[in-house]
């Protein structure tokens, strides 16, 4: 599903975000990529949303290029992936129910299957009946359940999630990390950035580490943290 | 997926769901047309006094041409009357015979750019003269008519009335010709500058109004940042990002047309009284005339026209500096 293939970017001014990255993940697999703050995590996961361009190698998606897809047809590739924010990026002018519509209205959905996606989404993370409420009335957790519910109301093959838990106290991250298990469970495949040490440990999951740049250690043990 | 009845469904909508069919695309895509202007109309009248002000100034900005350009209509359509009156008067020499007269007649009608040719005999014109001037018994008692036979001569155009008036004055039996075109030519040519200023006050004011709508859609644009981000992580398009900010300028630029539609009905009525004045002390039947249906209608698409390119112009050299970062 997702292939990077000896990957590199470097940004303006010279500072290397990440030095020849290769790993592959495949549909429906669950991931976690950790590392220190400026080890490249967020620049990986901006690749993966063509927010970045990389500077060399090659990134596939479902063994399509995305090097070669031009910046008119990034929308599209775009409406395939789902993302999850830190700062969960939600919009205070409007309701609950207005944001995670959003990819629905931008992708053309119809009103009514609109609705309808809408709330089953809601429904997954235990939101439903806030629907009306503006975002800004919510909890942290409650926003940022809102994040994932418009990351996925579109049923994206990809979930990226960028430090989903950053703000959360643990018995909360606990719970959205569960959430996002249930996504990997019917078949979406889950990328998460987090140096939420504990807690990945706990998930018994696949992690990829990345140290300045590089991929230093892929595997599901965690071995020596 | 709860019950069997939903996910056949979504069995017809492709595995993942994210596959839509084309009815639906094109219902999605027609309620997000309606939706992006209620919003567009929404957002204007949630800052009235801001939106009232772009209005109002687009509307100054084609009020003005558009008035000098009706004024002109009306003056040419004034001047019209006038040029049907710019006759050729031909007095004929005293004492030629009736038949020589008819053959003259003749003559007049056939040269080029002759409209119409009326014959006023000397004694008709006696008579119109004793009855409009007041001195009927007076003239009675003179010996002979002192009038001369006359034509009026009407020409086709008013460019070919300094022509005709060369070529009759060389026919041998004219005594004299008369024509008063001169200060008509002054102002066809008077008129023909005004038109050409209402043109380049026109382009001068539309570039104007692009440049206030511009204005106002840049601030638009810069207070919907966040917005606009996060439409287009989740995979907005650039048309879709634009659609909203070019409804706004469209409806500023017609909203402003309308407005100045109602400036021109105020002026004119304000006007009507003084120029009903002037018609009347020359006995005419002018009366101003309007925007009318089909000006009202140019107007609106004019102001369309600039509002959109306006919020065009804002959009293009805006919208792409904003990308999620």
């Amino acid at each position: 599903m997702i292939r990077f293939d000896n990957l590199s970017k470097r940004y303006e001014g010279g500072f290397e975000a990440l030095r020849n990255v290769s790993f592959e993940m495949d549909a429906g697999e669950m991931a976690f990529l950790t590392g220190h703050s400026g080890a490249g995590k967020s620049t990986l996961l901006k690749l993966l949303m063509l927010i970045e361009r990389p500077t060399s190698g090659n990134l596939l998606i479902n063994g399509k290029n995305l090097n070669r897809l031009p910046r008119a047809k990034v929308p599209f590739y775009r409406r395939q992936v789902g993302v999850v924010f830190q700062n969960h990026q939600l919009l205070f002018d409007r309701s609950v129910f207005e944001n995670v519509a959003l990819p629905l209205q931008v992708a053309g959905y119809s009103p009514a299957d609109i609705g309808r996606r809408v709330r089953a989404a809601l429904d997954s993370v235990g939101l439903l009946d806030r629907e009306q409420e503006n975002p800004i009335a919510l909890s942290g957790g409650e926003q940022q359940r809102v994040g994932i519910a418009r990351a996925v109301v579109h049923k994206p093959k990809i979930l990226l999630a960028d430090e989903p838990t950053g703000n959360l106290d643990p018995q909360l991250s606990a719970e959205i990390m569960a959430l996002f298990k249930r996504f990997q469970d019917v078949g979406v495949t889950v990328l998460i950035a987090s140096h939420d040490i504990n807690l990945i440990n706990r998930m018994n999951t696949r992690i990829m580490r990345l140290n300045q740049g590089e991929l230093e250690q892929d595997g599901v043990s965690y071995g020596g943290y | 997926m709860a019950t069997n009845s939903q996910s056949r469904d979504s069995n017809q909508r492709g595995a993942r769901g994210n596959v839509i069919s084309r009815g639906d695309k094109w219902r999605g895509y027609r309620y997000h047309h309606r939706s992006t202007l209620q919003t567009s109309l929404q957002k204007m009248l949630r800052e009235p006094f801001q939106s009232l002000l772009t209005i109002v100034v687009i509307a100054i900005a084609l009020t003005l041409p558009t008035a000098l350009s009706l004024g002109i209509d009306n003056m040419r359509q004034l001047s019209g009357g006038i040029e049907a009156s710019a006759q050729i008067s031909v007095f004929v020499k005293k004492g030629a015979r009736p038949a020589a007269v008819e053959e003259m007649a003749s003559q007049l009608k056939k040269l080029s750019g002759v409209a119409t040719v009326t014959h006023i005999s000397a004694e008709s014109a006696l008579e119109e003269f004793k009855t409009l001037s007041g001195f009927g018994s007076a003239l009675q008692y003179l010996d002979e008519n002192p009038l001369p036979d006359a034509f009026l001569v009407q020409p086709l155009l008013l460019s070919d009335a300094a022509r005709l008036v060369g070529e009759i004055r060389d026919m041998t039996l004219v005594d004299d010709v008369q024509i008063d075109m001169e200060w008509l030519q002054k102002l066809e040519s008077l008129l023909d500058i005004g038109r050409q200023l209402s043109l380049a006050l026109g382009a001068a004011l539309g570039v104007g109004v692009i440049l206030v709508v511009g204005n106002t859609i840049r601030l638009a644009i810069q207070s919907r940042r966040d917005e606009i981000v996060v439409v287009k992580l989740v995979g907005g398009t650039d048309a879709y990002v634009r659609r909203p900010f070019l409804y706004t300028g469209l409806l500023f630029g017609v909203f402003g047309a309308m407005t100045s539609a109602l400036m021109l009905v105020i002026l004119s009525f304000w006007l009507e009284g003084a120029v009903a004045e002037l018609a009347g002390l020359y006995h005419s039947q002018f009366r101003l005339r309007g925007l009318g249906l089909g000006g009202f209608f140019a107007l609106v698409g004019a102001g369309g026209v600039v509002g959109l390119l306006g919020a065009w112009v804002a959009v293009g050299q805006h919208l792409r500096s904003i990308e999620p970062r």
